[in-house]
Order: structure tokens, then sequence, then C-alpha cells
């Protein structure tokens, strides 16, 4: 066999958005604020996946004025309304639905002052990126305008928002149920190189196409992929915490071998955007989909590359040439049989 | 954690030696730290407290690198990055760039020693192969009465085992010093559960020198760390390719005997099946960067594979 | 405490502190200096977070004692930049998206600085090796070298600053690169984790935890520990006031042991006192004995009859079995051409975010009991520690500190009831910083799953049944086993429309290090196994593997596993996407590597060999000569 091998390997997934198997909930308050600003209150927020952002996006467009503005407080059981948990790919879709929902009746609010100030139907009321103004009229009027006359009419613009996901509980029986309103799938390619003196393989491209519903911010998206993906090659191919009669034996990160950048493969998000039909935003997620398919892509890339399958993860360079040896075996003892 | 009652940072030879005489017992030297410092954690030695720390990196005669008369002399406190940025180090130590870029990182390189790689005699350390293939020799110094002797012996020979060394008490590792091999192309294999930052499961170190025509082996230095309880140079490996045609089938040939010099306690299959390879990659990487005396370069290792 | 002068210059400004011989940089610039964007990921030099520049060159600062950079100069990550404003290098990492969590990022920021300043012309290879040193758990670093490509070309004019400065106008604000609101804090290390608060009269806790895998506690004496000067107060599951238990599905868990340990590094008792070494001295102090019991380590030796059993609850050890039924599999397996069985597994897994468990408690004025961690879960956790506590829900309050990497891993309510217990026995403000060993050793894991798998195939490739056996290792509680066994079920045989599905998912409790929710919560175990088989599958059919994955994908109105009516499905869609986008050659997957010539196109990256800046330095050489 040759040193160097290479190899591709496909993986498919699916998976399910927000709590499993029983209904999710969450609650966000909203208030256009002096300036033409807006504060959100919600409470779950931030576990580094970048729901801020997406939250400020979302009140963003909704509110009509700019991310920037938005002030989010959050994250404190004894000042914000329950979000639930940062988890279960929730966050979008839970906290996202519910601050949409939140700022559009806090704009309801907003609206329907202005509209009755300019004396026009409230609902051919628009505003986008800090600018208000009545469709089908030269009437438009600064968001800070907006606040401070809704407020001398004696309308503070607030609103709340709550967001249901209804799944069920699954049968004891047979486990039949409907435990998500919202699923996405997704579908990696792997590209390897098997080193087959050492046994070392290197991922050296990903392809990965999630469906995560509408994006509210592909960059966001893109990381989160990215991520996940390196996450998925820890597993597939190094990550291992070792007990020994309960001991660790793997304590620290020198024994716990975790992906460095010379180890990760050159990645490429494709974003197939299938809009959830239930929920105001259309929005799903990506979260823990992004590495579902990783480790099976990787390990079938392998084996496309060396003709070995390895199925207890990881696949380490150890476990790899030993594989390796057997086969030689095995072929020979095929070809001697022949 | 490590505590200390007191941290001494001799700047001679002398007061090095004579902190290391008058500190309490249980007191420690150290050079760069990074070996010490997570020594003394949970899963290792647990909570530590020693009485000194000594800091030789302040040391005045332990300070940089001198290169002459074939002979480099490398000071106790100089850590790894040098091997990799100082242009005529590369040059005069052509595997040691090779072995700096695979040991840990380069904030680390910036801070762990090679004589305290050295000390420290791990089975497992990358500088070791690496020397061994430069003939290195260990300069130890001690105090005789009022005055700092030394003697010197071979590396080989410092290192009597995992984790022990001839290192006498109250002596000090003062400098390490080695051949020069202008004119050899290097190289370094490693393999460990990563490519970055990562202990080696193997590792072999090459010098390869070619004849003035570049078609046979002039010399051959190939050295093996993380297969045994010491790292060790493969003599008979050696002799059998010097003066030898260089041929893919001569170094396919001396690599055969490597597996059978594998005498790691645990994981010994592998090992044996990644030596012979290492040994082959080590003598074609070093040769493709040897610079022979004709102008061959680009096709030498094309007559390995021919 | 003996204590030493040192004497250095710190982002241009001269200290001079009195330290304590023994403390690492880190410590100093922390605790002393109060610059806290110096992380302490692992303490072992092995993840880059605490990196700083020492007289120009960057080291990692919990490998160097304080006393080595006596004289020396030291610039953080709050010093790279003019206050209030960031470096180009910054300024990248906030326009690329380079920052996730943010625990590593001024760690990186600092490698990243220290790669362009070394070589302003590095290019991807030798970036990738420089900053090698560097753990990120979040980003996949993608974004990251993204970033430092950007800065490099705008710091060595090959792009104008308008590259990094610049954003295009947004029509519409979803859908839109917004950038990441959070990123300049991170990128900055101005960004305080639980771990770098402190409050005035703050204690500070640490842990006894139990060398036994399971043993029976006899008893705890904790006297001579409190009685050590500096001690404030020691908390035991005696000083638990309500029902003591927590865990996301059942509550099995105490705060801290109760009767008897379950896992190595089980909390038994917890220290609050002065200052940390004190803190550490009386754990040594307290006095705990033990009776070992038989241990079972193996889930599979653990169903066993006769095992030891770990809950009293829990017959055969068993946390939870989700069934799944649907259609007939012995008549599907009976219509199969070809049936494939294997067997396979997957291992434990560390969250390992770069941020460890870290806490910070305090009684307020109006007695709320407050609790300030990097949380997932505040909403339950408040439920919970209210009843452990036994009082009013409204007295109890948990806030979410910025949380350096989740995954699942803080959902769990390990130590928050340690930390408000000794707020409440102290009445003062009580903090607790796990080690990088301790959150490894004591926190949850990614389940192991053993899963056996047949499924049944015409020759055409459909499948005609498919039956799954999972067995997952739980650990010593339940914490989120129950969610983890339902959905792994739930998930089991992957997109595929299947109409005769058999399944079984149990999680089982060993003397392990307990098994939680972890990103995917059981999903990729399975699919693991399900799209391991249909390569196989595929090899013994002449299929290739997205042809066979085509034939049996869901598609809209596809009922799933649990007998679901879905309405659209994207399964197609996105497996087109990416046999699209990858060039994919379609083929047997037989191990025909060698032959493909979809191989080493766009969307791949050279292999890492090692070395890149000894291969580059010439070429920079020229290409300078030449401008």
């Amino acid at each position: 066999m040759e040193r160097i091998v290479r190899g591709r390997g496909v993986a498919a997934s699916w998976y399910g958005i927000a709590r499993t198997a029983t209904i999710d909930r969450a609650g966000a308050w909203v208030e256009i604020d002096d300036g033409g600003t807006a504060k959100v209150v919600t409470g779950v927020t931030e576990i580094g996946e970048g729901i801020l952002t997406v939250l400020a996006q979302i009140a963003a467009e909704e509110l009509g004025i700019k991310p920037e503005q938005v002030t989010i407080g959050d994250n404190d059981t004894a000042r914000a309304p329950e979000a639930a948990h940062a988890g279960a790919t929730r966050q979008t879709y839970m906290i996202g639905n519910s601050v949409a929902l939140a700022s559009r009746d806090a704009r309801t609010k907003l609206d329907r002052e202005i509209a009755d100030h300019w004396n026009v139907k409230p609902e051919d009321i628009r505003a986008f990126d800090g600018e208000i103004w009545a469709e089908g009229s030269n009437l438009r009027m600064s968001m800070e305008e907006a606040v401070d006359i809704c407020k001398k009419r004696g309308v503070v613009p607030v609103g709340s928002g709550s967001f249901t996901a209804h799944g069920t509980g699954l049968d004891p029986v047979d486990g039949s149920g409907s435990p998500w309103q919202a699923y996405v799938f997704g579908c990696q390619v792997a590209e390897v190189e098997v080193d087959t003196v050492t046994g070392e393989v290197q991922v050296l491209g990903m392809w990965a196409a999630h469906d995560i519903g509408r994006v509210i911010n592909p960059r966001g998206v893109e990381g989160q992929i990215e991520g996940g993906i390196v996450q998925g090659l820890g597993q597939a191919l190094m990550e291992d915490y070792r007990l020994e009669n309960g001991h660790t034996t793997t304590h620290g990160f020198a024994k716990y071998i975790l992906p460095t950048s010379l180890d990760i493969p050159e990645i490429t998000s494709i974003l197939v955007e299938d809009h959830d039909p239930r929920s105001p935003l259309g929005a799903k997620g990506i979260g823990e989909p992004a590495l579902v398919p990783t480790a099976p892509a990787i390990l079938n890339a392998i084996h496309d590359a060396t003709g070995v399958r390895i199925r207890s993860l990881p696949a380490t360079p150890e476990k790899i040439l030993a594989a390796l040896a057997e086969k030689r075996a095995r072929d020979g003892v095929r070809e001697a049989a022949e | 954690m490590l505590s200390c009652d007191d941290y001494l940072k001799p700047k001679s030879l002398k007061e090095a030696l004579q902190a290391v005489a008058q500190a309490p017992a249980g007191s420690r030297v150290i050079a760069g730290g990074t070996d010490t410092l997570p020594w003394a954690r949970e899963g290792r030695a647990g909570d530590v407290h020693v009485p000194a720390l000594i800091d030789v990196t302040k040391v005045a005669e332990f300070q940089g690198t001198r290169i002459e008369n074939g002979r480099c002399r490398i000071g106790a406190a100089v850590p790894y990055q040098p091997f990799l940025d100082d242009v005529s180090l590369r040059a005069a130590l052509p595997c040691m760039p090779y072995c700096a870029i695979w040991f840990a990182d380069d904030q680390i390189r910036e801070q762990a020693t090679l004589a305290g790689n050295i000390v420290n005699a791990s089975p497992v350390a990358d500088g070791t192969p690496a020397l061994l293939t430069l003939n290195a020799e260990v300069e130890l110094a001690r105090l005789e009465g009022d005055e700092v002797a030394f003697r010197r012996m071979k590396l080989a020979e410092f290192i009597t085992g995992p984790g022990r060394t001839q290192l006498m008490p109250g002596e000090l590792v003062a400098a390490i010093e080695c051949e020069t091999a202008e004119g050899y192309g290097g190289s370094f294999e490693k393999v460990g559960a990563r490519r970055s930052l990562v202990i080696s499961s193997v590792c072999v170190a090459g010098l390869v020198k070619t004849s003035e025509d570049g078609r046979s082996f002039a010399d051959v230095r190939l050295a093996a760390g993380g297969v045994g309880p010491v790292a060790f140079r493969f003599d008979d490996i050696e002799d059998e390719l010097v003066g030898a045609e260089i041929s893919e089938a001569a170094v396919e040939k001396a690599a055969d005997h490597a597996a059978r010099r594998v005498a790691s306690r645990s994981r010994v299959e592998y090992r044996r099946e990644v030596i012979r390879g290492f040994v082959i990659r080590a003598v074609e990487d070093a040769l493709a960067r040897a610079r022979p005396a004709i102008p061959h370069t680009p096709s030498l290792k094309e007559a390995i594979h021919a | 405490m003996p204590e030493q002068v040192l004497e250095l210059t710190v982002n241009g400004r001269k200290q001079k502190k009195i330290a304590k011989p023994g403390a690492r940089l880190l410590d100093f610039l922390r605790d002393e200096l109060n610059l806290t964007g110096a992380k302490e990921g692992c303490g072992a030099g092995e993840c880059g977070t605490c990196s700083v520049f020492v007289d120009g060159k960057l080291v990692k600062s919990c490998l160097m004692p304080a006393m080595k950079a006596d004289g020396a100069t030291i610039e953080t990550v709050e010093g790279l930049a003019n206050k209030g404003e960031l470096t180009p290098l910054q300024r990248a990492f906030h326009k690329t998206g380079a920052s996730q969590c943010g625990y590593c990022i001024p760690g990186m920021v600092m490698a990243a600085t220290s790669a362009l300043r070394e070589n302003p012309f590095a290019d991807r290879e030798e970036i990738k090796e420089r900053l090698g040193g560097n753990i990120c758990r979040c980003t996949g670093y993608q974004k990251i070298f993204e970033a430092v490509e950007l800065a490099r070309d705008v710091m060595n004019g090959r792009l104008p600053a308008t590259a990094i400065d610049v954003d295009e106008k947004a029509e519409k604000y979803i859908g839109a690169n917004v950038r990441r609101l959070d990123a300049p804090s991170k990128v900055s290390g101005s960004l305080r984790y639980a771990g770098d608060m402190t409050m005035p009269g703050m204690l500070h806790m640490q842990v006894l935890r139990s060398p036994h895998a399971h043993a029976k506690i006899l008893s705890i004496d904790t006297s001579e520990a409190e009685a050590l000067e500096g001690v404030e107060c020691v908390v035991t599951h005696e000083d638990v006031p309500g029902e003591d238990g927590f865990g996301v599905f059942v509550h099995d868990q105490p705060i801290m042991a109760r009767d008897k340990v379950r896992y190595v590094g089980e909390a038994v008792a917890a220290v609050a006192a002065e200052d940390l070494a004190t803190a550490r001295k009386a754990l040594g102090l307290i006095r705990v004995e033990y009776e070992e019991l038989p241990a079972v380590f193996d889930p599979f030796e653990a169903m066993k009859p006769g095992a030891p059993k770990i809950h009293d609850y829990a017959d055969g050890n068993l946390t939870k079995h989700i069934p799944i039924r649907k259609g007939d599999v012995e008549n599907g397996f009976a219509e199969a051409d070809v049936i494939i069985e294997e067997t396979y597994s997957t291992q434990a897994v560390e969250h390992a975010y770069l941020e460890p468990e870290a806490g910070l408690a305090y009684v307020d004025h109006d007695g709320v009991v407050t609790v300030l961690s990097p949380s997932q879960n505040i909403t339950h956790h408040r439920h919970m520690l209210s009843k452990i506590i036994a009082k009013p829900i409204n007295k109890v309050r948990f806030i979410m500190s910025a949380v350096g990497g989740g995954f699942g891993g803080k959902e769990d309510m390990i130590y928050q009831g340690m930390l408000a217990l000794a707020a409440m026995k102290t009445m003062r403000p009580v903090r607790l910083v796990f080690t990088r060993e301790e959150s490894i050793a004591t926190t949850a894991k990614r389940h192991p799953f053993t899963t056996r798998l047949k499924v049944g195939f015409k020759k055409d490739g459909r499948i005609t049944a498919a039956e799954m056996e999972a067995v997952a290792d739980g650990g010593a509680y339940g914490l989120s086993t129950e969610g983890v066994m339902r959905k792994a079920a739930i998930l089991s045989c992957g997109p595929y429309d299947i109409a005769n599905v058999k399944v079984d998912t149990r999680g089982i409790y060993t003397n392990n290090t307990p098994s939680g929710a972890f990103r995917t919560f059981g999903g990729m175990q399975v699919q693991f196994a399900m799209e391991s088989h249909m390569d196989l599958a595929a090899e013994r059919l002449g299929l290739d593997p997205f042809e066979i994955r085509y034939l049996n994908a869901m598609r809209d109105g596809a009922v799933t596993h649990t007998q679901q009516k879905l309405d659209s499905v994207s399964a197609t869609r996105v497996m087109e996407a990416a046999e699209k986008a990858s060039n994919w050659e379609r083929g047997v997957p037989n191990g025909r590597g060698a032959t493909r010539s979809d191989l080493g196109g766009p969307g791949t990256r050279k292999a890492c060999t090692l070395g890149a800046r000894l291969a580059e330095q010439a070429d920079h050489r020229v290409e300078e000569e030449v401008a």
C-alpha cells in the first residue's frame, strides 16, 4: 500500500429543534426606548453561539431600527422573563421567536399612536433602520421622533411575547409521538488522507450542507457548522476520556487530546433554507445538528482510503495501523487460498 | 499547585552551584519551568511545596550558543526557539529545526530549554534523539571546595533510564556541546495523537550526508525516541548504509532492522510498525535536504523512488 | 507566607508589588494587577489562554513563575491597543466572527499578534503553526484564520483598512452578516467571566472529593478544618435545609454526597476560606471514614443480576429505557435480501470548554440567595435550589455569567448548591473556580454508547427493517441520561423512511464519571452507527453511498420512526447540495480512494507537514527584495 492514501466519505443526519417530546416555551419583553433604541429582556443568553446578535437582528428587523440600537437585558431569574435553558438547539427558535412576538407587540402599540398622529391606518405603518413611514404617503420621521410622540401621547411602547413549541410525549410502549414540530436535515462529505506508516488521519476537506430554516446570520451559522465539525472530528479521531476503575487517566489537556489549528480541514458550508411554517420567523437551528454527521463521514472516508472500517471511536493512529495489519493478513490469506 | 518559600535567581555559575549546595533538602532547580509547573498539579504530583526554587536561566555562563571549529556549544539556558529562528544554528545543526518545530508550541519553545529537556530524561523527549545524531556531550558543573569544576560525558551515557541521569547531587548541566553538521540534510519524524503540542509516541531524528557525486551515503546518523526506556542510535542501520549506493532498496533493507530495537512497555506492536517507516522517511527527508557537492538535489528523492 | 518584591513594567506602566515566591505570572497579573484578560484554561501550558508577551516573546503565563519575570516588560491583551481602541487584528476578529464564547480569544489574539509580529507575510500554513499552542473549542478555527489573514493584509498594505472596517450595507437585518455585538469585549479581554469577578469580603471555596468509586460514608469530621485560621466554614450534606437532590430529569444527586459516594471525584465537603491556599490546606484536615463497596464500571456488567446496586430505586441499574416499535421488524427482515448486523461503539467525550466551571454566590440585602455562574439552565437551577435550601422561589436568584463554552456541560447544577450553602452559612460572598483537572474528572461526559444495529435491505438498496439496541453508560447519576436515551431512540435510524423499526435505548448507572448533556444529546452516537451501516450496505449491494441514501431518505410527508407525519422534509435537498458542492464522484465504497478523480480539489487544504516557516522564510526574503 502507498504510504499516503486518500479517500472520501459521506454521512447524512437529522435532528429536532428545541426540547424533546414536551411542550417548550420561552418569554421576552421589549420596550421601544428613547432615541429610537430598544430594550429586549429575556431569561437566557449567549453561550458563545451568537444568540445576542441574532436577537438584536430580530428585534431590529421587527422594530425597524438598527441592531446596534438594541440593548439586551438578559440572564437573570429575578429580572427577566423565563426563557428556560440554553441548549437543545432552541435559542434561535424559542427565544428568537419570543423576541419577534414581543417586538411585534411593542410595534403594534407604537404604530397605533403614530397612525393616529398621522391620521393613517396602523397597518400602513412601516419602519426600517431607524426610520418610520406610512406606506403610500410622504409621511416619514425618525424612530427617535416617533418614540417621543408616542410617549407625549402617554404611551410607553412595550410588548411581551411568549413562544410555544408543541412537542408531545412518547408512548411508553411503542414510542409513538411527535417529539418536535421542526426538524432539520444535514449531510457532510469528508476528504481524508491516511498515513499508512503512522496510521495518522488528516481531514483535508469537509463539505457541510445543512437545512437551518430561515437564516438570521449566515456567518454565525457557518461558525456553528465549523465548530461542530471540529468537535465531531475530535471525537472521530482523538478525543477519549478514559477511566481505570473509575479513576480518570486523562486528567488534563496533555492527555485529553483536542484538535488544534493544525488538525482541522478546510470547511465549506452550504446553507439550505427550508423555512419553518409553524413559527413567526421561519428559522430553525444549527447548534447541535452540525456535528452529527461528521464522525461517520470521516470514518467512511477512512474506509474509502484504506479499505479498513473502524467501528469504535476514536479512530486513533494505533487503531488504524492495527486494522491495516489485520487487513494485510486477511488479504494475504485470501490470496494464498486463491 | 507549586509553592515555595524562596525563589532564587543566581547570576553566575558559582552562585548557582552555591545556591544548589546550600538550599534546603527538597529544593528544585528550574530552567524554563515548563515541566515543573504542570508536574505540581492534580493527576501528577498534586500540590507541592518546595523550600526553594533555583532558577538558573539568568546564569551568565548558561547564555547563548557558540559555533566554532566544527562544534556547537549550547548554554543550559538556551530555549528551543533559536533552533528554528537562528539561521546559523539551522545550518550548523540541520536536524534541530525539524525537531524544534515538533516540540510543543511557539510559546513553550520560548521558555523551555534544550538542557532542561535532556535533564528530565523523559524517554519521549524530542531533543534527545536529535542531539544523539549530533554526537552531543553534556558539560556538568560542580563545586570543588570554592572552585567550579567541570566534567563532560557523552549524552548517550548521561541518560541512564526514564527520568534517570548521571547528574550527581550538587551538579548542574552547564551546556550541551555537539558536532556541527554543515552539509548534512536533517530530518525529524514524529507521531503523537495530533500534530501540535503533543507528546511523541515515536520519533526519529536523522542526519544524512551524501558522497561528492551524490550517489552514495557518505554518512548516515539515525536515532529514535519513544520506543524504549532511553533514546538510542541505530548503529547497525547506519553501518549498513554508510558507503552504500543510494537506493530505495538499500534504505528499506536497512530499515528492516529497526523494529527489533523497540523495547517499550506499552503499545509495542504500534511502535514496531511505525519505526521502520520512520527510519525510511528520516533518511529520505534528510536526503532531500542534504546539500550535495554537485547540484543533484531535485533528483535525489526521485533516485530513491526509481 | 514569605514574600518577595517584584518590579516589572506591564503595558507601559511600572509596577512594584510584593509577590508570593511561588506565584505564577498569571496569578500576579490577574490577582495583583486585576488584568483578567489572560485566562486560566488549563494551568498546564496546554491551551494558550494565558499567553502574554514577556520582553517581546510570547509565553504561557501559567508556566512562568512571577519571579522569573522580575525586571521584565510585560504586554497583555489589555495593552495591545490604546484604551478603548482595538488593533487591526482585534477588529479583524470582530469582522470575521472569529470569537464565539470568547474565552480562548484573548490568548488567540496574543498568539496571532505574535505570529504577525514575527512574520508580517506569514501564509496560512505558518499562521496555523503559530497558533498551534492555542486551543479553541467553539469556532473550528476557520474564522480565526480568516481574521489573521485579513489583518495581515491590511497591516502589510496589501489591502486597504476599509477591508476590515467597512461592512456591506444591509437591506434587511435578518439574513445579514451583522457583526457579533459581544465581540469587542471578547477580543479586548475586557469581558469578565465568573472566575474573573471578585466582591469585597469574598471567600474562596475548595471542594473535598471522593477518592472512591463506590463507598459508604461512615463519618465526616470537619472540626479540625473549621479550626484552621482563615477558614470561615465547611459545608457538608448536613447543611442542606431542604430536599437535597438535583438532576435534569430525575433529582438523584445530592449537593454533596450523603450516605455514600458513587464516583471518584464526587463532592463530599467544601471549605470557604479567606484565600485559596488556606482552603486547599483545610481540605486535608477533613476526616472522612469510608467503607468501600463493590463497584461496577461497565454498563453490561451493571445490568446483570447481582451487580452492585448504585441507587436504591433503580433495579438492574437502569436509569431509563426508551422503546420504539413501528411496523413489524420480523416481517421486514423476512422480506430482506441482505441483512447486515454490526456493533458500534463511541467513547466518553469531555466538553472541554476553555472556561472551567466557576461561580460566585452571595446573600443580598433582601436575603435573596444569589448565584452567579455560567449556567446553561438558570431557570431549572433556581427551581431546584429553592427546594434544596427550602426558600421561596423569589428568594433564590440565578444570574448567568458570560459562558466560556457550554456544549451541554454547564446544564448540570453540580457546584452552585455548595456555593449557596456556604454563602448562607457565612453571609459573605463565596467564589469557586474549578481547576482544569477538577473540571475533567468530576463533570459530565458524552454518553459512551454500544450500539448493535441490524438492518435488512432489498437488492436494490431499499431498507425493509431496522433494529437497534443501544446501551449507554450513564455513570453514577442520572443528570440528562433519560433525555439522551429518548433523543437517541427518536433519531436512531437516521433520516430514512423505514416501515419496520424496533429500537431500544438503555441508560445504565455505573460507578463511572456521570454522563450528561453534550451537543447532540445522544443523536451522534446512534447516527454514527446508522451512517457507518449505510456505507457497509452500499458496498455489499454495489451502490454509491449517496445513491443508497437518496433511495431511503425521508421525503415530504414521511412518517418518522416515532410515527410522526412530517410535512416538508429537506433530507434530499441537503444531500444534493453536499454532493454538488463536493463535486462527488460516484462509485461503490469498497476502498476505492486510490482510483478517485475528485480528490484534492477546491475546498481542501494541503496536508500539514510542519515547518511552514522553514520553507517560507526563504520565499519572503525574495518577495521583499523584489518589492
